[in-house]
């Protein structure tokens, strides 16, 4: 209807006034695309073609004179190196995710339960570590981790027990980056799942409530299946985002120590820039792909199955 | 309350024993507030540290006497930092880039977001979809042949790119403009199709309608997104280490982590007073406009 | 990094919705001859960025050229990360400051300096043989060797936990003013002096990590088995007996290190000292330089001393820096007169004492200055440091290597990184293999 009402204005104007300019501009989808231009343009050449330039700088050699075709992935998939980052990223990645989720879950559930006054005091304050920029925490977290004034091992020496190697040892590493991870990720949750929670209607919980259900089956059967769809999303941003991740490692550990802590991100980094190796950077980058499009058709399956919920 | 009410009822219908009303809800609020209070001092240990830490001394830290407390605190650390001319072009650069970068990421989503969600045109749902799509790409799969394309472009062009700050201006879009588009998408979608016919029967154009009606009435919606722009430029890390290396082309993240970190020992006192005053932008942002800030998250996944 | 400017710059920067232009007016006036721009290392002891300021603002008053100066830090690669970048993108500073083997590795973009050195060499002496050999891969000079930054990274230890724990006098082994007596410093006594400190709390701190600390140390006891794992001529000698020696020597001598090690960077070592909880790290002067500072009671016990020896020599973990010049430069004319400048006797002596004593020249000639007889406290705490009586030879880890493997080999850390596996427990032969392995992706071109 509102198509109809636009339509007229235009073929009227058309009529009165004939010129080509006034009627590629008075065309309603041409407006349009040219609102959306910059934005074309912009994901085109900053994302798309860079993307698509990448693949084509994996196939060449080191010194960008020759072409190899797949001997830079050949190469790597050689390297045990190359094999532990493919495995630390799929763990990290995964771990925290679970945990930021758990974490999240279980904080939004205590601030919902407290009176709705003080919840925004609360939600202000739990949220900080998000707002925070991630490479500044960091800083604070590689001092609170330091080998020679660690302020967690002052208070373990304290209570007489042995000094933790925060980031020197290959699995308290890679607990270390986990920890920070979820540090600065859980509160995002936190605040989706408040939402959540607050958008589930009263009735169910009444009714379960008749039904006789306790705490654990109100839970099951009735806040979970409402908040899936806010669950699966967050939960597949997030993945993303942190299989990505590159500021926490690099600041933490720079990959080590004996490359145990790598993420993609990092190791492509140093083997890419560090390493003066640009192909082979851009091959370890481009093996993030097949991940991350399998967790994006996920989510596209999500998003059109809530959709047409809603519609 | 009322469903504490109604389960009272029905236990008492049941015959099971439950306690008072108000003692289960008094528990329930006491372990709520006991487990918040571990959580906010998990989530609030660190940035309390770095407070701690800046107030101390070189020679107070490396002692080691106590961590957790400053026995002899000074503000030298801010002093120094905020009168050193080096720190000050990371804050300049850093406040530069972010506001100008919010400015152009507005100025891209919100015409795109409303030509998408009140325009069908050919495409317009594949695009809506494909703009999503691109936030998936990670900044850690582009930086690579982004520094290759533009240092060919320095090369050839003699436009220098790499080195600069005002390349972080050409970059840091694609990193904010997709998730705002998709935010302002959502709000846009929200609004009621009758508040468009009833413009446009006064005669407003399609700029009038934007303007006029959508800007104000999606303003909260308007405000996250320039929240979020403005958080995820401040913080971002791996695109300034990559493409800037110059002292006075850095910004904020990269110039404490790289710079600030100087001498054999670490100056962590400083260091420490520069990740603090570095954070104080989002924070004090977010202190104001907390609301608009956690409506921005939220709306994403909720009306999207 | 801190940036030293000379006159007035008003720079213009566009947005970005297009693709943005520099345009840099700037104030001439009486700088006629150009300008020039310069990375130097960012130094690590406080304060000695300043003589290398003063020299080269005093030769730009003179040769009226406009000069700016960025110091950058060698913590987090940042140095390394800004050589590579330049090099790709050919474009940056004129000079800039060039670790190890670095110049070799970027030979390709370097202006060559024969001309300079041999005016240098003619007038300051011969220059160190392995800071030659760094320098001139293909047989003409790449870069000019810097006094700023070159290093040996030799034991620093607490005189009185050495004493105490190890029953070893290392100021009996190294006075102050006379040469050495240390025949008896072997890398046995090490072994021993590191398990006995070890069990009384006062570990050696000698990084495994993958950064230059740790490689130097490692790449010193390497050659003191005469282990490489390149030879010179780029065949790969992983699998060789000296090999297998000096890991399985190391690998028992990092358990006695502290259990981070493998994740230290260039400043735990400093930390450990200065915390007052390591009995020796290796390192330069700068720990004890911040120690004096921040930490008196521990400066007063330090004392710079040599490397032990080997079975097959005394060999010193060294670190040189090199002044480069890109090919790319635009004023290469003033970047040599430049260099020649803060190559200078008077130069060099300048720097020496503002980094106190930290800096080592390359000239033959130069290792007498007064500086490090005279740093104190202790007294004589440096004297031994620029190795006055020659008795260890200056060793650059990964050489004989071929350059461009060399710097792989380096910058990735492979011998640390070995040890590391093995101490934690990994056959010999497996280890051997991987490190193999490695090796041979570093041969791709």
């Amino acid at each position: 209807m509102v198509e109809a009402a636009l339509q007229t204005p235009a073929i009227g104007r058309g009529v009165t006034r004939r010129s080509a300019l006034r009627r590629t501009f008075g065309r309603k989808s041409s407006i349009a695309f040219l609102m959306t231009l910059p934005l074309i343009l912009l994901v085109a050449l900053l994302v798309l073609y860079p993307a698509l330039y990448s693949i084509h700088l994996a196939t060449l050699n080191k010194s960008m004179e020759r072409f190899v075709g797949f001997g830079n992935f050949l190469f790597l998939f050689k390297r045990e190196t190359f094999w532990m980052v493919v495995q630390q990223s799929c763990i990290f990645a995964i771990t925290a995710v679970i945990f930021k989720a758990l974490i999240g879950f279980i904080v939004a559930h205590f601030v919902h339960n407290i009176p709705s006054k003080g919840q925004r005091k609360w939600r202000g304050m739990l949220l900080v570590p998000w707002v925070i920029p991630p490479a500044m925490s960091c800083l604070a977290w590689l001092w609170l981790f330091d080998p020679s004034y660690s302020a967690f091992n002052w208070i373990l020496d304290k209570l007489s027990i042995a000094a933790v190697p925060w980031t020197g040892n290959a699995d308290w590493a890679r607990f270390s980056v986990i920890l920070v991870n979820v540090w600065i990720g859980a509160p995002f949750f936190m605040i989706m799942y408040l939402a959540a929670l607050k958008s589930v209607p009263e009735q169910l919980y009444e009714a379960a409530a008749i039904d006789g259900a306790n705490w654990w089956q109100r839970m099951w059967y009735v806040t979970l299946p409402m908040m899936r769809n806010i669950m699966a999303i967050t939960a597949l941003f997030s993945l993303i985002v942190t299989f990505a991740n590159f500021d926490i490692v690099r600041i933490l550990t720079a990959g080590g120590p004996v490359d145990r802590t790598h993420v993609f991100a990092t190791w492509a980094f140093r083997v890419g820039i560090e390493g003066g190796d640009l192909p082979l950077g851009a091959s370890v980058s481009l093996f993030m792909l097949p991940i991350l499009a399998v967790a994006a058709i996920f989510i596209l399956r999500d998003i059109h199955r809530r959709a047409s919920e809603m519609s | 309350m009322s469903t504490a009410a109604i389960t009272a009822a029905a236990g008492s219908a049941r015959g099971r024993r439950y306690g008072s009303i108000s003692r289960d809800r008094r528990w329930a609020l006491r372990w709520s507030y006991f487990f918040l209070v571990l959580f906010a001092i998990f989530f609030l240990m660190p940035p309390v540290y770095m407070l701690i830490t800046s107030l101390k001394t070189s020679q107070e830290i490396s002692a080691a006497t106590d961590p957790w407390w400053v026995h002899h605190p000074t503000l030298g650390n801010y002093i120094e930092l905020l009168t050193s001319p080096t720190y000050l072009t990371f804050f300049r650069n850093s406040a530069l880039v972010s506001v100008i970068v919010v400015a152009i990421t507005m100025l891209i989503s919100v015409p795109a977001a409303f030509a998408l969600s009140r325009m069908r045109f050919w495409g317009s749902a594949a695009l809506a979809t494909g703009v999503f799509l691109t936030y998936l790409i990670p900044e850690t799969l582009l930086f690579i042949p982004l520094f290759k394309m533009f240092a060919l472009i320095n090369e050839y062009l003699d436009i220098q790119l790499i080195d600069r700050w005002w390349v972080l201006l050409v970059l840091y879009p694609t990193l904010t403009v997709p998730f705002c588009t998709w935010i302002m998408i959502g709000y846009f979608a929200s609004i009621p199709k009758e508040l468009d016919e009833a413009a446009l029967m006064d005669g407003a154009n399609y700029r009038q309608i934007l303007t006029r009606v959508f800007i104000p009435v999606a303003l909260p919606g308007l405000i996250a997104a320039t929240i979020f722009a403005f958080t995820v430029s401040w913080a971002q890390f791996l695109y300034p280490l990559a493409f800037t290396t110059s002292a006075d082309q850095l910004v904020l993240p990269v110039g404490i982590v790289t710079s600030l970190i100087k001498g054999d020992v670490f100056n962590w006192g400083q260091i420490m007073t520069g990740a603090l005053l570095g954070a104080a932008p989002p924070l004090i942002i977010y202190a104001f406009l907390m609301d608009y800030y956690i409506a921005g998250l939220t709306a994403g996944a909720t009306k999207g | 990094m801190v940036r030293r400017k000379l006159t007035r710059r008003r720079f213009l920067a566009t947005t970005a919705a297009s693709t943005a232009v520099m345009a840099m007016p700037h104030v001439r006036g009486a700088y006629a001859a150009g300008k020039l721009s310069m990375g130097f290392w960012d130094h690590w002891v406080p304060g000695a960025n300043s003589a290398t300021t003063a020299l080269v603002n005093e030769w730009a008053e003179k040769e009226k050229v406009e000069v700016q100066i960025d110091y950058i830090p060698s913590q987090g690669n940042k140095l390394l990360i800004t050589i590579t970048a330049e090099g790709q993108a050919r474009s940056g500073h004129d000079i800039l400051s060039f670790p190890s083997w670095q110049p070799a590795d970027h030979a390709r973009s370097l202006e060559p300096v024969d001309d300079i050195m041999a005016q240098l060499i003619k007038e300051n002496g011969a220059v160190t043989p392995i800071v030659e050999y760094l320098a001139k891969p293909d047989g003409y000079w790449l870069a000019v060797p810097s006094t700023v930054g070159s290093q040996i990274k030799g034991p620093c230890s607490r005189i009185d936990l050495m004493k105490q724990h190890a029953g070893i006098d290392v100021q009996a082994l190294y006075p102050a003013g006379a040469p050495p007596k240390a025949d008896s410093w072997t890398l046995d006594t090490l072994l021993k002096a590191a398990e006995a400190c070890h069990k009384a709390g006062f570990a050696f701190g000698i990084g495994l990590g993958t950064t230059a600390d740790s490689v130097d140390s490692a790449g010193a006891i390497f050659q003191s088995f005469g282990a490489a794992l390149v030879d010179a001529k780029g065949n790969v000698t992983v699998k060789s007996d000296p090999v297998r020696q000096a890991l399985d020597y190391y690998a028992r001598l990092a358990r006695f290190f502290p259990p981070d090690a493998p994740a230290w960077d260039d400043s735990s070592n400093n930390k450990w000292l200065v915390s007052g909880r390591g009995a020796l790290i290796m390192n330069p002067p700068s720990a004890w330089a911040v120690a004096k500072r921040d930490a008196p009671q521990v400066a007063e016990q330090c004392w710079t001393h040599g490397m032990p020896a080997g079975p097959k020599g005394r060999y010193a973990p060294f670190l040189p820096y090199f002044w480069g010049i890109w090919n790319f430069s635009k004023n290469k004319s003033a970047a040599k007169s430049l260099l020649v400048h803060l190559s200078q006797r008077s130069s060099a002596e300048k720097m020496v004492a503002a980094s106190g004593g930290y800096d080592l020249p390359s000239f033959a000639s130069f290792t007498d200055f007064k500086t490090w007889a005279e740093e104190a406290p202790p007294k004589g705490t440096l004297y031994h440091y620029p190795n006055p009586y020659k008795h260890q030879i200056l060793s650059m880890a990964a050489s004989p290597a071929p350059p461009k493997i060399a710097v792989q080999i380096y910058t990735q850390g492979l011998m640390t990184k070995m040890t590391v596996r093995h101490m934690q427990g990994e056959p010999m032969e497996k280890t051997l293999a991987w490190a193999e392995s490695e090796v041979e992706g570093f041969m791709r071109t």
